[in-house]
């Protein structure tokens, strides 16, 4: 017979999160969207809502340091991890992806924008001069529809450069 | 000039809102919330075409959260909307006529609350045959829409002799071209925040292309006067026509009011597919023909457009295919009869490029299949052919005069991708069964309304009594870079700082009606304003200084941070003395309209941009997919207003082009999308886009001319589909009519050696 | 869309089993209303759009320990475990894996996107029957480890993956993990060389499930003729499949233009995909074929032209 460990199912317990360097206790549903707890709960509008099946980018943002799309993970899945939106990434001032976005005119409408900025920063943290091919894949979840992606090719080239001129 | 960053130089700004859009703290409208507001959401039929027997909300008013359940007859006003013809239903009473129109609408405590309410109304439907297919729709034996048939529009035009035109030709070339449903996929879906004052007012946060419009038709919805309605409206994330009818707005405002709480709506994406526009998918029949020496004698098209169920602006788009389906040509006969036809289908609607997309998209197929008869280089035969600066328009209506036709054919001839041709390749192709080919496209696409359809503009400037210069304008942001363009004219124009300047737009309790912000035009007519407001504005800014200054009003000047020497350019007053000084607010205001065409044909154009774009695929005949290796484009629009705007336009108008090529096709069958979601209506993702795009933007007018800046918001959207349908001929020796390009037609089996 | 009240708001109750023998017991217990979850990317799309209904119990799989991670199946030191929850991000970036089964970096790297990789797991993958995995751990020979009433066990991936063509559908357990093994060694022999390729086909060039896939595992004899080889192909709704006759045709023969061509023809007559509204039957079975062929080609070449001492492998 096999022993029974806890098996926990409470549905009063609270998520114990940390977001943007800050710890929440929330009441909320286990099943809850990451998205919705962050808008809805937290005020965070900076993550999007676009497509809701994880196929836009719109509302990536750092769970533990890995890009995650908001709207497929669940309340639960964060439990006792840390998550980075757009608002904790901008906390000390224009990150340099964010300043070679704006220099280099890297969005329009701006409403991939905070996804992508995203995106582009879980890449360079996990490798900081990816090859072009590098950057398709890195990138290739978050969908712009104004830009073509011009802009945000130059952006993305100059903070890599960015980054090399710093550390080289 | 080649426009970029570097090129640019000092003129390539940072926009001022770039700042809030990426660190994310710019707040949407959809963005939106207040303490005690409701959800809303709309119950939209399941059938594309249904009689409605009975609806019955008491079960979804008896939940304990929902506050409202409304229907047709708790329409105060007209229960219809439509910015041409108001005859799109805000909520059905008899009769849906498809998947998205809208039956009932439920305001509740929560998304959750608010769907069980939806679930929980009865409709009784008797579904009705279901029209499907427009040209199958528009024959005798057809179920209706409407008693009246299904006909929606038809226009058309003609001149010379066609019959003689064709008995001439050397060549005729008669194709049928097939252009699909595109979907706008504004990254943003519909939505926004519906707010009842304690005044009575009704306050609409809610994205719209035209702010005015929207309080108007909403005015007439709630049998409200336009006053006690303000309608903020900016910023948007992303358009693209798709925001310039009402969509939640009826709903929204109907809930608030209804319930004396705020309502948000936000479309999901299923939702915002169902519901939204479409681009209107054409079959376009031509039949073409020219001489030996390449001059083309007859032109005969039949384009037929799959309308949807209720107008939009379809009357326009189908007008505007018809004005261009003869591009920049001239020809001996020309013969053109359009018409758009009702169906059950999506709702087709206004879309960046306007029916000139699939208009463009099949004449520049005819003119690359005749010169392949010809043998004749395709661009050489577009020389032939085309219009010289002074001729009139396709319509034959009278046109502002530019060289723009002449202008970009002569930069795309001589631009590195296009000499490429007739070089050996660089290097041999990675694998033996990819292909190159690079091929070209012409583009003379219109900006404005059009004859005979109210199009005005203005905008106001003033002098804040903190010392802040404040523009005024009716025009929305939705992410093309108006406030830049806007902020960049005033800075160029009149010597403010930036700093010196607030931007005030989208917002109908302050601005202006400064017209819708469509048809490429609201650049322009910023543009326009700015140059009727620079003497006013600037006179009464100087004089006021005169007499504070106690010196002579030409001794100075406008300039940053306040009124200059005119000599040495010293500061001697700042703007905020200024205003303390003159006691009274400086302004200055102007309206006018959109210049228009001195004829009587209802839509007819004045003012054209033009557009060359060459491009380079690679096609891998193992699965037929086509790659964009390489991009040129040409473009003759006036002056360059905001280079990184501009660009962007550009950049970003020929990706939709791409995605329309290759990728994108909103699925229908029996009335119902089968793309539903981003997982199978495929946009171009960043790899689509790996190659390099090149824009050289040609401003040179013709000396006096007065109307600068021409549009240039959907010219880059047009050209790149029927240039890469050239290219993958070139490649493989295979023709596409249909777009987007289906891969079996350009797969080969394998061969090996 | 008949919803109750009760089931609409009530959100339903997650399941934390830490080891997967409770998890299995769970799921038993409570039937129907409960599913497995790993990284739930699959499940959140098919919710959303409707295609099955949000459970009761949601049956949290990632607190359990021995589902997880990519490590060496045995002593020696030579298999490969891959945990049932290890990401398609672990698959993807895993060095050793990578150096033995290339494949499953491959089929890893063209699934969805960076950031569904870091939630989506290789067991959920393998268990949508469709997606890109299991045509990748086919022409590996991989087999799954399931755990159910009778304890654990294990079989082939392409005996599951036949039951499921049958239509005897359902899992026969909870995947505890999955090991691949075709040519483990074999790269490292001398003479014999080994060479791999993925190639999927999409209606887009990235973020897009697969119209065709093949992949191909072939050993060359130091003649340059087919010592041994794995060709399997997917896509669409189809569910993949080996294709056995076209891997018969191939052994003991050199690439040649001829063989290639008779390969052609025999994926194009073996490969089975179902149509679906977007793309036609034909289109798939031309581009299994030209992709089988242009690999097998292409692995060829690159075996004549990395000589004795060339490279093992992809």
């Amino acid at each position: 017979m096999i022993e029974r460990a806890p098996i926990s199912a409470d549905p009063s317990a609270k998520l114990n999160i940390n977001v943007n360097g800050r710890e929440a206790v929330l009441d909320v549903p286990p099943s809850k969207r990451l998205l919705h707890v962050l808008r809805e709960d937290l005020g965070l509008t900076g993550t999007k809502r676009s497509c809701e099946m994880g196929r836009c980018g719109a509302c990536m943002v750092l769970v533990d340091g890995k890009a995650v799309n908001s709207c497929l993970a669940m309340a639960y899945q964060c439990e006792g991890k840390s998550v980075t939106t757009i608002e904790g990434l901008s906390e000390g001032g224009l990150t340099p992806v964010q300043q070679c976005f704006l220099e280099e005119g890297g969005y329009q409408c701006g409403y991939c924008t905070p996804g992508m900025v995203v995106s582009v920063t879980a890449m360079l943290a996990n490798d900081p001069s990816p090859s072009d091919a590098d950057i398709e894949e890195a990138l290739s979840g978050n969908l712009c529809r104004c830009t073509g992606y011009g802009g945000i090719w130059r952006a993305v080239k100059k903070a890599i450069e960015l980054k090399k001129e710093q550390t080289g | 000039m080649l426009l970029n960053r570097d090129t640019s130089g000092r003129r390539w700004r940072i926009r001022p809102d770039g700042p809030g859009k990426v660190t994310g703290e710019l707040e949407y409208l959809t963005d939106l919330s207040l303490p005690n507001m409701l959800i809303g959401r709309v119950l939209r039929s399941p059938h594309p075409h249904a009689y409605i027997r009975s609806v019955d909300v008491s079960k979804a008013l008896a939940l304990p959260g929902v506050h409202a359940a409304l229907t047709a007859k708790d329409v105060p006003g007209l229960n219809r909307f439509g910015i041409a013809r108001p005859d799109y239903p805000v909520f059905c009473e008899d009769r849906v006529r498809f998947i998205g129109d809208a039956v009932a609408a439920v305001a509740a405590e929560s998304d959750e609350l608010a769907e069980l309410a939806l679930a929980a109304i009865e409709v009784d439907y008797e579904p009705l045959p279901v029209v499907d297919d427009p040209e199958r729709a528009i024959l005798g034996d057809s179920p209706l829409l409407y008693e009246e048939g299904n006909v929606f529009h038809r226009n058309g035009y003609k001149f010379g002799d066609i019959e003689a035109g064709f008995a001439a030709a050397a060549h005729i070339v008669e194709e049928t071209y097939s252009t699909p449903r595109q979907m706008h996929t504004y990254m943003e879906t519909e939505g926004g925040l519906f707010v009842p004052g304690e005044d009575g007012r009704l306050t609409a946060y809610s994205p719209t292309q035209h702010g005015f419009m929207d309080r108007m038709q909403l005015s007439r919805i709630l049998a409200k006067p336009e006053e006690d309605i303000r309608v903020v409206s900016s910023p948007i994330g992303g358009s693209f026509g798709g925001k310039d009818e009402l969509n939640v707005q009826p709903y929204g405002a109907l809930l608030a009011l209804a319930t004396g709480r705020p309502v948000k709506l936000h479309n999901s994406r299923w939702e915002s597919v169902r519901a939204g526009l479409k681009r209107h998918p054409m079959k376009i029949t031509m039949k073409t023909g020219v001489d030996a020496y390449g001059r083309l004698v007859a032109h005969r098209a039949y384009v037929i457009a799959d309308k949807g169920p209720y107008s939009t602006l379809g009357a326009e788009v189908l007008n505007f295919a018809t004005e261009h389906v003869v591009g920049p040509y001239r020809f001996k006969a020309v013969d053109v009869d359009t018409v758009s036809a009702f169906t059950n289908n999506g709702m087709s609607g206004e879309f960046r490029g306007f029916g000139g997309n699939q208009a463009i998209f099949a004449l520049e197929g005819q003119l690359d299949r005749l010169a392949a008869l010809l043998g004749m280089d395709p661009w050489e035969l577009r020389r032939r052919n085309l219009r010289r600066a002074e001729d009139p328009g396709p319509l034959g209506q009278p046109i502002s005069v530019t060289g723009g036709a002449g202008q970009v054919w002569a930069s795309l001839e001589g631009s590195a991708l296009w000499r490429r041709r007739s070089e050996p390749p660089a290097s041999a192709p990675s694998a033996p069964w990819l292909k190159r080919g690079i091929g070209a496209a012409y583009v003379m696409h219109a900006a404005g309304l059009g004859v005979g359809i109210p199009d005005p503009a203005g905008g106001r400037l003033q002098l804040r009594g903190d010392g802040k210069i404040e523009a005024f304008f009716g025009y929305e942001e939705f992410g093309q870079g108006l406030i830049a363009s806007l902020m960049q004219m005033l800075i160029e124009m009149f010597g403010f700082a930036e700093r010196d300047i607030v931007i005030t737009i989208g917002d109908t309790d302050v601005v202006p009606d400064s017209g819708s912000t469509t048809a490429s035009r609201a650049t322009s007519m910023m543009w326009q304003s700015l140059r009727r407001l620079r003497g006013p504005f600037a006179g009464k800014l100087l004089e006021a200084a005169s007499r504070a200054l106690a010196l002579p009003a030409e001794t100075l000047a406008i300039g940053e941070d306040g009124i200059r020497g005119a000599k040495d350019g010293r500061l001697l007053l700042s703007y905020a003395a200024l205003a303390g000084a003159a006691g009274q607010p400086i302004a200055a205001q102007t309206h006018f309209s959109y210049p228009t065409s001195p004829v009587d044909r209802v839509g007819a154009h004045y003012m054209y941009s033009y557009s060359a774009v060459a491009v380079e695929v690679e096609v891998n005949t193992l699965t037929g997919r086509v790659h964009v290796v390489d991009q040129y484009h040409a473009v003759a629009a006036g002056p360059v207003v905001n280079p990184q705007g501009y660009l962007g336009q550009i950049e970003g108008g020929s990706s939709m082009a791409l995605g329309f090529a290759l990728t994108e096709d909103a699925v229908m069958s029996g009335g119902h999308y089968l793309t539903k979601n981003l997982d199978t209506y495929l946009v171009p993702t960043i790899v689509e886009q790996n190659g390099a795009v090149t824009v050289d933007a040609i401003e040179e007018l013709p000396e006096g001319d007065e109307h600068g800046p021409r549009g240039l918001g959907e010219l880059g959207s047009v050209g790149l589909a029927p240039a890469i349908a050239e290219a993958v001929y070139q490649a493989t020796g295979k023709r596409a009519s249909k777009l987007p390009i289906d891969p079996a037609l350009l797969q080969e089996p394998i061969r090996f050696n | 869309m008949a919803h109750s009240h009760e089931a609409l708001l009530r959100s339903p109750y997650v399941w934390h089993p830490i080891c997967a023998r409770e998890a299995w017991h769970l799921k038993q217990e409570i039937d129907a209303g409960a599913v497995f979850v790993a990284g739930g990317t699959l499940l959140r799309t098919q919710w959303e759009a409707g295609l099955v209904t949000f459970p009761a119990h949601l049956i949290d799989l990632s607190g359990i320990a021995d589902m997880t991670g990519i490590g060496r199946s045995d002593e020696d030191g030579r298999g490969w475990r891959i945990g049932a929850l290890a990401t398609l991000a672990e698959c993807r970036s895993h060095p050793g894996l990578a150096a033995d089964f290339p494949l499953v970096k491959e089929a890893a790297r063209v699934i969805a996107a960076p950031a569904v990789r870091n939630l989506a797991t290789i067991g959920g993958n393998v268990l949508s029957r469709t997606g890109d995995m299991a045509t990748a751990l086919l022409a590996l020979d991989a087999e799954l480890l399931w755990l159910n009433d009778a304890g654990t066990h294990s079989e082939p991936l392409s005996a599951w993956l036949d039951r499921e063509r049958e239509g005897i559908s359902g899992a026969p357990g909870l995947l505890l993990a999955i090991l691949p093994s075709a040519f483990l060694g074999v790269s490292m022999i001398s003479k014999t060389r080994r060479f791999c390729a993925f190639h999927k086909a999409g209606r887009r060039e990235a973020f897009i499930p697969p119209v065709v896939n093949v992949a191909l595992n072939v050993a060359f004899d130091e003649g340059g003729a087919v010592a041994d080889i794995r060709i399997a192909a997917g896509g669409g709704t189809m569910i993949p499949a080996r294709l056995a006759a076209a891997e018969a045709l191939t052994l003991g023969r050199v690439p040649d233009a001829a063989l290639l061509a008779a390969l052609h023809a025999a994926v194009n007559e073996e490969y089975a995909p179902k149509p679906d509204p977007f793309v036609g039957e034909a289109y798939r079975r031309m581009t299994a074929a030209n992709l089988v062929a242009a690999a097998l080609w292409k692995a060829g070449s690159d075996a004549r032209a990395s000589g004795e001492e060339g490279e093992p492998c992809c």
